[in-house]
């Protein structure tokens, strides 16, 4: 005869009760550890599906996803002379908000790819097709919520939506969209006319006031656009992706970069561990440790839950210590509707999860790892609060039946 | 005058409660058997042991010291338990109180069976046990009634025969008949005379309830824990 069922079944209300009480806390947990990973997932998906081996960056800096980095445009050629390096683009990013005609605001990271050399064929592209000009298309995240072939003015131009990539957004949680390199410094660079004209005029009173302005054709191009003169600085790019021939150690490429003096290089997995350790650590932590709380929170909630089931029955508990129960069966009751109760509440949690999480406006990401570390986490809970009641049940009196 | 094994045999049972000031003697040298089948009542004023023998009898209570056989076995011996106290329980002791007998989630048939249940005999086997001892007290059409669904009489009625169900030695009744009126109690107190008869169990009933004394065999009276199993025989004798 299953005690513990019956007891349930008594106060069958109650009990569900509580078990979708602790069902939507452990659907909390869950939530926490999926936004936990989400903030992981989306903090390194970017980096990760440009596809680089090696990240050049502004010597001392933490590269692009951390912090403002330049090196000038020519780091590309530089780096592609290297033996070993079979592929170099260069790399630039920015934020930028914007409003649609229609008033909708548009925010996102503005990415730079190598024309012609990468096209974003390597981007999980889900509806569309990479670029396939130099100029005026683009390629954007999902989030964005544009439609494919829709038509967006920035600055002086308007680019075409040709394809929908899934799940890429920058480190400051915004949307990607991928331009060409000279598209995305063109839309970095989209300053008023009159703002141009006065940095035109500054740029030649500066060259005017310098050595260069001895040279009176210099002094001529200063006030013209800035990408006819070579010589006063294109625009750099924020860093280098390299890729290496296959069979070539990684490490000998990088040692042979890092003897440049004007650059840090990275591998991939430094790269990571930058991005997880600077940008999101504060993040990571605080979700880490309001999921680390919630899991005590629980733990509490039902071991005070358990003794109090406990706490209820104990004159049948020595009712049955009277009737020659062995211990085993009193203790396997306690234990079984504290498993039973988990359980619920477990389940309810994950089924919870499956529908909420869509919804979330930031990325949940569950796999099946984390639902299994939850349900041991759940046993876990169980056990010790059942502990708790077991240990009020071993002490229940016989002689309390008597005096009752 | 008993039979040649009794079903319960008890040899100077002594039991005291608190030290120094409040050291109180609450059993003396108790001496007496019972024979199956033998239905003796337990007669004293308030506070003079009674409990406390029932509690000893009961391996709730260990006593100073003292031997105890139990179907003519050695329960306590010098004072110190022997054996498996729960095993003793399940099978040669029942227990019926004045009240709260039952356990409040299960169904009376459940309360029953349980006991069975407990000392592993096999489904089949106790569901007949039960449905027969409930038909034999009369409650067997509130076999699936919970405690609190039922009458106090019927409580008590199920409660008889959980106490019975597993055939026990020796059954233990602390004011049986106390929360039902003087009818009922009576009746009760002959469905309980019969059932332990028809199986062999001694019973021990303490009762405050003199007219109901014409249905037992013999009367042990207490008084300051000294037990005096020389009551005269029943059928109005004593008062
Ligand atoms: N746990 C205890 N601690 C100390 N003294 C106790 C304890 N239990 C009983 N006593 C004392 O032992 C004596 C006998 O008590 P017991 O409960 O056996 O009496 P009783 O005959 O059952 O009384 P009643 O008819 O009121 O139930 C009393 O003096 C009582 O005060
Ligand atoms: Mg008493």
């Amino acid at each position: 005869m299953n005690l513990s069922l019956r007891d349930i079944r008594h106060d069958s209300s109650r009990f569900l009760l509580t078990a979708v009480g602790l069902g939507l806390l452990l659907t909390v947990v869950l939530a926490m550890t999926g936004i936990y990973n989400g903030i992981i997932k989306d903090a390194t998906a970017l980096p990760d599906s440009l596809g680089a081996d090696l990240w050049i960056v502004q010597r001392d800096t933490r590269g692009p996803f951390a912090e403002l980095t330049r090196v000038s445009s020519d780091l590309e050629e530089r780096a592609r002379a290297v033996p070993g390096v079979a592929r170099a683009r260069s790399y630039v990013s920015h934020t930028i908000q914007r409003q649609l005609p229609n008033g909708r605001p548009l925010r996102f990271t503005a990415v730079g790819l190598s024309w012609p050399d990468d096209l974003g064929g390597g981007l999980p592209i889900i509806k569309g097709r990479p670029l396939a000009q130099p100029h005026y298309e683009c390629l954007v995240d999902s989030s964005l919520g544009l439609a494919l072939g829709q038509r967006i003015p920035l600055g002086r131009d308007v680019y075409t939506v040709v394809g929908i990539t899934d799940g890429l957004l920058a480190s400051g949680g915004d949307p990607a969209a991928f331009f060409t390199l000279s598209d995305a410094q063109r839309i970095q660079n989209d300053v008023s006319n009159e703002a141009i004209r006065l940095d035109r005029e500054a740029r030649s009173a500066r060259v005017r006031q310098s050595a260069l302005g001895r040279d009176p054709e210099l002094v001529r191009f200063s006030g013209k656009n800035a990408q006819l003169i070579p010589a006063l600085g294109p625009s750099p790019v924020s860093a280098v992706m390299l890729n290496v021939d296959p069979g070539v150690s990684l490490d000998t490429v990088q040692a042979r970069l890092q003897g440049w003096q004007d650059v840090t290089v990275y591998s991939q997995a430094e790269q990571h561990a930058l991005i997880l350790g600077g940008v999101v650590e504060k993040t990571r932590l605080q979700i880490g440790l309001f999921r680390g709380l919630l899991v005590v929170i629980s733990a509490i909630l039902m071991g005070l839950i358990i003794y109090t089931m406990t706490v209820d029955k104990i004159h049948s508990i020595a009712l049955l210590k009277l009737l020659g129960a062995r211990m085993s069966v009193i203790l396997g009751m306690i234990l079984e509707e504290a498993l039973l109760l988990g359980g619920i509440a477990y389940v309810l949690a994950v089924i919870l999860g499956n529908f909420a999480f869509d919804i979330f406006p930031r990325r949940v990401v569950i796999e099946n790892e984390h639902r299994l570390a939850l349900l041991v986490i759940v046993t876990a809970i169980s056990v010790a609060s059942s502990a708790i009641g077991m240990k009020k049940a071993l002490a229940a009196d016989p002689n309390e039946v008597l005096a009752a | 005058m008993s039979d040649p094994i009794p079903a319960v045999q008890a040899r100077s049972l002594s039991k005291h409660y608190g030290e120094g000031n409040t050291y109180v003697l609450a059993l003396k040298e108790a001496t007496f058997q019972i024979a199956p089948g033998e239905v003796v009542a337990l007669l004293g004023p308030s506070g003079s042991g009674k409990s406390t023998l029932l509690t000893i009898l009961g391996l709730i209570n260990p006593p100073d010291t003292g031997w105890l056989q139990v179907g003519g076995v050695d329960v306590i011996r010098d004072g110190a338990a022997v054996g498996d106290a729960n095993l003793i329980r399940r099978r040669n002791l029942g227990f019926v109180f004045q009240r709260s007998n039952l356990i409040p989630f299960l169904t009376a048939e459940e309360n029953v069976r349980l006991v069975l249940e407990l000392d592993d005999v096999p489904r089949r086997e106790a569901v007949h046990r039960t449905r027969e001892i409930l038909e034999s007290l009369g409650v067997a059409d509130r076999a699936s009634h919970l405690p609190m669904q039922l009458s106090g009489g019927q409580q008590q009625r199920v409660a008889i025969a959980r106490a019975l169900v597993h055939e026990p030695s020796l059954l233990l009744a602390d004011e049986p008949t106390a929360s039902l009126d003087k009818e009922l109690g009576r009746r009760v107190m002959e469905l309980l005379r019969t059932a332990a008869i028809e199986r062999g169990a001694a019973v021990l009933i303490v009762t405050h309830d003199h007219r109901a004394l014409d249905l037992v065999d013999r009367t042990f009276e207490i008084e300051d824990g000294v037990l005096d199993t020389e009551g005269a025989k029943v059928h109005g004798a004593t008062l």
